[in-house]
């Protein structure tokens, strides 16, 4: 049981970074960070990343799921390696 | 005041934003405390308590809001991408390349941001690989000798582990982007501002437990820095800008005078952040190559005496250095005259006194010049304070200690920030805002 968590663990952890990367930098570098001014985000989420946000999410809840279970499982007693 | 935050909350738009700000903090919090898998988190705990008071780790522990020493899954925080961000923003002078890309406006921009984003991905990768390492070594913890790790002798969960934390600083990079995107504020930086703000109330207590005179003290000095903070924060000098009068078809144009606002500290509380990333450095590389059994070579004695200790005077005048620098640096690279003179020129713009173009850029250049030395001046006085403490009473504080230093500067820089956010949104409406 514990090893299937953490092979699900290392597939949705691969999988999360990659969506994370795909997304569009809004953060715009340390140039807006701490005080840069005011930018505008001039362009709404377009559909592609609405889509991208909700994978993102359900991968992350699958992610959150497996830490978990894995930390269950070695807290309870006999039930972990 | 309060009718302010009745305003802003009563505003639908607003009331979202600052609702979905919160949610996303609340999450991020969560999983500041959540243990990695793999971790037992009473063993933590336990050897946490242990090294309460010493100061190993005290910055990086500071940017992760005390989620490092918890091991948990967002352990490293927002460490790796203030890291790539730096690289990125000296790469910029180094690498022609880069250079042009800054220069090439918004798209250049997304593009030097995207390449931050796989740096921050790459430096995740080796840090948790590193804390992992200490953490197995039983070097994390100084000398406690609890199994932080139970399972540490399969690879394959330390393999999980490095992954997973890895996944989380992605997922704070995530978080940060959309409270960009979506909330109010720099999504970053207001994560770094919850971290350390996180860590008050234990401090407090701390301080409260060994004595009540102390705790006043504290108080007082503590509201004595923000308001000088806020004050200097604050302070800029505007410059008269004269605009022409012009008639673009039966329309009036121009004809205004207003000013040109340089602010003292024009750079924020990023050079502060640079330096004390820079002196980190050192400390980092001393211990992922150091073996768990070799010898402390002379450089790794050199690092801990003089850079790491923070009441040594080669610390203080080092990190005071830098960050004067680093004012500098910073002001050089974002606030470009030239072109500022440029801009002014083409809509019509003087300044009395000065011709348009070139002599403009130079007077700009003068004055910021002059005005940022203050400005540097202040903020390296204002980190090192809590270390000039440290020497004199020579005991317990330290940077991460909340009431001074670089935590003041960069809550109160991050707490201003998102407040003119919200009051530029309520102007937007007309409603009165928090700043008078």
């Amino acid at each position: 049981m514990i090893l299937f968590l953490q092979i699900l663990l290392i597939v949705s952890s691969v999988l999360l970074v990659l969506l994370v990367l795909l997304h569009r930098g809004r953060g715009g570098g340390l140039s807006s960070l701490f005080g840069g001014g005011m930018q505008s985000s001039l362009s709404g989420s377009s559909v592609v990343e609405k889509n991208l946000d909700r994978l993102t999410l359900f991968v992350g809840a699958v992610w959150i799921i497996a830490i978990v279970g894995i930390g269950l499982l070695i807290k309870l007693p006999g039930a972990g390696s | 005041m309060l009718g302010a935050f009745r305003s802003a909350l009563a505003t639908p738009d607003l009331r979202k934003k600052i609702l979905f700000t919160l949610g996303i903090i609340i999450v991020y919090r969560l999983g500041a405390t959540m243990p990695a898998p793999g971790v037992s988190f009473k063993n933590v705990r336990a050897c946490a308590e242990q090294l309460e008071g010493q100061n190993i780790y005290s910055l990086i522990n500071l940017f992760s809001g005390g989620a490092l020493l918890n091991l948990s899954v967002f352990a490293l925080g927002i460490m790796p991408y203030i890291t790539a961000s730096i690289i990125i923003q000296l790469l910029t002078v180094v690498i022609p390349r880069f250079e042009q890309l800054k220069k090439e406006g918004q798209a250049g921009q997304g593009k030097l941001t995207q390449y931050t984003r796989y740096l921050t991905i790459g430096l995740a990768i080796l840090q948790s690989t590193g804390l992992v390492a200490l953490a197995v070594r039983g070097q994390l913890f100084g000398e406690c000798d609890q199994d932080v790790i139970p399972g540490k002798d399969s690879i394959f969960t330390l393999i999980v582990l490095v992954i997973t934390m890895t996944a989380g600083t992605s997922v704070i990079m995530w978080l940060g982007e959309l409270i960009t995107e979506k909330g109010i504020g720099n999504g970053m930086s207001l994560l770094i501002f919850t971290g350390i703000a996180a860590r008050i109330p234990a401090e407090g207590k701390n301080i409260l437990n060994k004595s009540s005179i102390t705790f006043a003290l504290v108080i007082v000095a503590a509201l004595i820095i923000i308001a000088s903070v806020i004050y200097v924060e604050q302070a800029q000098r505007r410059i008269p800008v004269q605009y022409a009068k012009r008639m673009i078809g039966r329309r009036m144009y121009g004809g205004t005078s207003t000013y040109l606002p340089l602010k003292v500290n024009q750079a924020g509380v990023i050079p502060v952040i640079f330096a004390s990333s820079l002196l980190y450095l050192p400390d980092l590389v001393v211990r992922l190559t150091q073996g768990s059994s070799s010898e402390p070579n002379w450089f790794s004695t050199f690092v801990q005496t003089y850079l790491v200790k923070q009441s040594s005077w080669v610390h203080i005048s080092v990190y005071f250095l830098l960050i004067v620098f680093f004012t500098y640096f910073y002001v050089g690279i974002t606030f470009n005259p030239d072109e500022r003179a440029d801009e002014m020129k083409k809509f019509g713009g003087f300044i009395p006194g000065i011709r348009p173009g070139r002599p403009t850029a130079e007077y700009l250049k003068f004055v910021l010049g002059r005005i940022t030395l203050p400005g540097s001046l202040y903020l390296g006085i204002v980190a090192i304070l809590p270390n000039l403490f440290l020497d004199l009473t020579g005991d317990g504080q330290n940077q991460n200690f909340p009431f001074g230093g670089t935590a003041v500067l960069i809550m109160v820089g991050v707490g201003l920030d998102t407040v003119k956010q919200i009051e530029s949104q309520l102007m937007q409406r007309n409603y009165e805002g928090f700043l008078r």
